[in-house]
């Protein structure tokens, strides 16, 4: 019985152990990734310092790297997927739990997860072959029409129409963050209290008084955290953008202009970047993006422990 | 009156707003699904899984980069999944109420929707560049980083849902803590953490940026993990981008295999957890 | 029938099998038990009564340190097994539960066969050969009075059964283990009355071999099953005696109004 019981506290002391080492690893990962990134970049940082980010040029041939385009290609296309994704999204979520027949919640929510599991090549490819020529032939054409004699916003939808470019990308953005804002957005409404709602109702409000009144004010903190989810997959998404950004190293003032991101940046050139200065400026680039995106994710993640722990009360 | 004329009028507004968003929705899965159906059943044939990729100009179909990604998608399984399932073991047993195991589950949570290609560059940084090459093992490194946080969040959330009635049962009978974990929760959590781990092979299934320069590409049939492989996430990128038209099609037929293999994988770990309510 | 003195009449009651002395519980510092001094008589039943929130559960889950899987849960004082401390930080508590078998409240067989939840203790500290090993599933078994039920699908998912015999499957799977002293949280609280009954007599015929002490809000289960009954109030023990004297006699007016039905 003695010999049992040691072996059985031991093999428990090594269970315990091991999964408590693959728990710091979740950690060492992280760690790794930064260290790695830091790393990488030291060269590029040395050379350009802060004028790193500050700086537009980009030319391999004279090693001149700046990451003021890419930077803000990356902040105006995620801008533009939130601005067309958010409203969409909630009105998709608003439409789950307030509206929907019990019988079709489970295939609606099933078909906008499916958006989801999509991968991001695919709405690459189909933004460049499918969505893209729509685009110009439509959209873009339209904008152009409408904004051409209002100032300001004619600089902003100035042509000619491309087809692809940083105003294409956000679209695509836009359709990509969809799913992820809703299924938060979703999950955050139908926490709601009953008794709530069921108050509003009671004093005569409208299904839209219940939504806009109780609903939102009640799940604001959850939503904003689904939201800054979203922003953070836009941020960092990669082979979609690649596709239908036009890879062009400058900031046009008009969104309909081809332009690049980070991700975008990186994806395109690593392989090909020859020299030391040129794979750590690519590498640099990749730091910025992983603090930006670690900066919006750990946010979105804040919000909704701070959302969770009002529910639970 | 008035009033409530307007007011019922605003609803119906917002209210069909959302019903127009919701088909929004539904129309860019219809429409992205259906052209995938339109562009890539014409180039879909038997040939796609039975020969190499072609030069351009020539026949050819896709069998080295779906063998690729079938071989780095299950040993980055086999090394991910493990590791995520005794983490997240951690953090719902042994773990579970200390300040560790908030601080992993956040900076994994944070790790979930990273980047991907951050983890691309990652594992050029600390493999590409130590190895001196390229490589297949690479690849499947990338990929099993970022099975891990999936696997964690549903291990842990899984283990969660077993009561404690069922650990106090079994600490009862005398069974240290790792035996109640291996033969009671796991038991309990079992299609839970299944459907977890189908999911991180589906999230992978899929995944370019971070084979770009991990595992690279390769044309031809190669079962050297020390280098280069194709897969078929790249080999789409790189055909769909080139001026071929055969390669074009290519791509188109590649794209919609992986697309519905995907689908497939996800509708399918679905309804294992959804079984799951009478395993308890 | 008249005994004062109940408490320490060892030679009339029995040896103390487990005995606490001076017990104290804590809940995040919260007091759950107060000094409780209580004896637990060697193949006797001891039944714990008392008001839903009076401690008595935590009691039983002290005496098996079930409560060691959670933080912030602290025992004071001593709780003997045949003489030895069990609160002592060197107890093996692995040990000590395959010593002290516990029935639950709520049954709660393992997601796996009816076989391999009765195996499931022993295999740990048993290697015994096959035939062995269904010799005394079967024994078990019978004991629980399930055997007639169940010896034909073995293999059957423990989940699979009634709820009164789940909770007879995990009174197999203790006493397969051949325990000291078992434990019963409230095991009849989740079934029907005929379940209840097998259960009681289950208990009746158990305690020629086993320790026990049962947890119960039912008060005619107390007095039909047992031989001591302990009321507690707030954490305290207000009363301990022989069952007879307790329901006919007690000593406390509260333990009086109790189990006349004045509260509680």
């Amino acid at each position: 019985m003695n010999g049992t019981t040691r072996r059985l506290n031991f093999t428990d002391s090594a269970f315990r152990a091991t999964t408590l080492f693959f728990a710091v690893a979740v950690l060492l990962v992280l760690g790794g990734v930064i260290a790695a990134l830091i790393d990488g970049s030291l060269p590029a940082l040395r050379q350009f310092g802060i004028g790193f980010v500050a700086t537009e040029v980009w030319n391999p041939v004279t090693e001149q790297f700046g990451a003021i385009a890419p930077i803000y290609g990356t902040l105006i296309t995620s801008a533009i997927a939130m601005l067309i994704g958010v409203p969409v999204s909630i009105g998709i979520a608003i439409f789950i739990t307030e509206l929907c027949p019990i019988w079709l919640k489970r295939p609606i929510g099933v078909a906008i997860e499916l958006l989801a599991g999509i991968p991001s090549i695919i709405y690459g490819i189909w933004g460049l072959f499918v969505f893209a020529p729509i685009v110009q032939g439509t959209i873009q054409p339209l904008l152009i029409g409408t904004f051409e004699n209002v100032p300001g916003l004619s600089m902003l939808f100035a042509g000619p129409p491309y087809g692809i470019g940083i105003f294409t990308a956000g679209l695509i953005l836009a359709i990509m963050v969809l799913p992820f804002i809703t299924a938060i957005a979703r999950d955050v409404f139908e926490q709601v209290p009953p008794m709530l709602k069921e108050a509003a109702y009671g004093v005569g409000s409208t299904t839209w008084e219940v939504v806009w009144h109780v609903v939102i004010p009640y799940t604001r903190v959850g939503v904003i955290g689904g939201i800054m989810l979203g922003l953070g997959r836009a941020l960092g998404e990669t082979m979609a953008v690649t596709f239908v950004i036009g890879n062009a190293h400058r900031i046009s003032a008009s969104v309909l202009a081809p332009g690049t991101t980070i991700s975008a940046t990186i994806a395109n050139e690593f392989t090909e970047a020859v020299g030391d200065l040129y794979t750590s400026a690519l590498v640099a680039l990749g730091l910025i993006l992983f603090l930006i995106t670690f900066a919006v994710l750990a946010v979105a993640r804040l919000l909704l422990l701070r959302y969770e722990r009002k529910a639970e009360r | 009156m008035d009033l409530y004329a307007r007011r019922r009028h605003k609803n119906a507004a917002a209210m069909g707003l959302s019903l127009a968003a919701t088909a929004m929705g539904l129309g860019w899965l219809v429409a992205i699904l259906g052209s995938l159906l339109w562009n890539g059943l014409s180039g879909l044939s038997l040939q796609v899984f039975t020969q190499m990729t072609p030069p351009p100009g020539s026949d050819g179909g896709l069998l080295n980069a779906i063998a690729g990604s079938l071989v780095m998608t299950v040993l980055a399984t086999l090394i991910g999944a493990p590791v995520g399932m005794l983490a997240g073991t951690y953090m719902a047993e042994y773990g579970k109420y200390s300040r560790l195991t908030v601080v992993v589950r956040f900076i994994n949570d944070v790790l979930l929707s990273a980047p991907s290609i951050i983890v691309g560059l990652f594992i050029y940084e600390v493999m590409v560049i130590r190895m001196g090459h390229f490589s297949a093992w690479a690849g499947a490194v990338a990929l099993a980083v970022l099975v891990i946080p999936v696997v964690v969040r549903t291990t842990e959330d899984m283990l969660n849902l077993v009561p404690n009635s069922l650990r106090e049962a079994a600490a009862a009978l005398g069974a240290p803590r790792y035996h109640v974990i291996l033969q009671v929760s796991y038991r309990a959590a079992r299609a839970g953490i299944i459907t977890g781990i189908l999911l991180a092979v589906a999230r992978i299934s899929g995944e370019t940026a971070p084979l770009l320069f991990t595992a690279l590409n390769n044309q031809f049939w190669s079962t050297d993990m020390n280098a280069p492989m194709a897969n078929l996430p790249v080999t789409i990128f790189q055909f769909a981008l080139s001026p071929y038209a055969d390669w074009q099609k290519l791509a188109w037929a590649g794209a919609l295999t992986i697309t519905f293999a995907i689908l497939a994988l996800n509708v399918g770990a679905r309804a294992l957890s959804a079984g799951k309510a009478n395993l308890k | 029938m008249i005994d004062g003195n109940a408490g320490d009449g060892h030679d009339m009651n029995g040896r103390e099998k487990v005995a606490a002395r001076n017990l104290s519980f804590f809940y995040n510092g919260h007091r759950a038990l107060n000094r409780i001094s209580l004896p637990i008589y060697e193949r006797r039943v001891t039944a714990i009564i008392g008001p839903s929130g009076c401690g008595k559960s935590t009691l039983l889950r002290v005496l098996n340190r079930i409560y060691d899987l959670y933080p912030n849960q602290r025992a004071e004082g001593e709780v003997l097994l045949d003489g030895a401390d069990i609160l002592s930080p060197r107890q093996d508590v692995n040990l000590l539960r395959a010593k002290v078998g516990m029935v639950f409240q709520k049954p709660t067989p393992f997601p796996m066969t009816i076989y391999d939840n009765i195996a499931f203790g022993m295999r740990l500290y048993e290697r015994l050969p096959r035939a062995e090993m269904d010799e005394r599933v079967e024994s078990a078994l019978r004991r629980a009075a399930l055997w007639d039920e169940v010896k034909d699908k073995l293999g059957a998912g423990g989940l699979d059964l009634s709820g009164g015999q789940q909770q007879r499957l995990c009174i197999a799977r203790t006493i397969a283990l051949k325990p000291e002293v078992i434990l019963l949280d409230e095991p009849c609280s989740a079934l029907d009355p005929i379940s209840t009954a097998k259960i009681e007599e289950l208990i009746d015929e158990l305690k020629s071999d086993y320790t026990i002490a049962i947890v119960t809000h039912n008060m005619q289960q107390a007095a039909r099953t047992s031989n001591f009954t302990a009321f507690m109030y707030l954490g305290e023990l207000i009363e301990f005696d022989r069952t007879d004297t307790i329901f006919t006699n007690p000593r406390e007016k509260r333990t009086q109004d109790y189990i006349t039905g004045r509260f509680g």
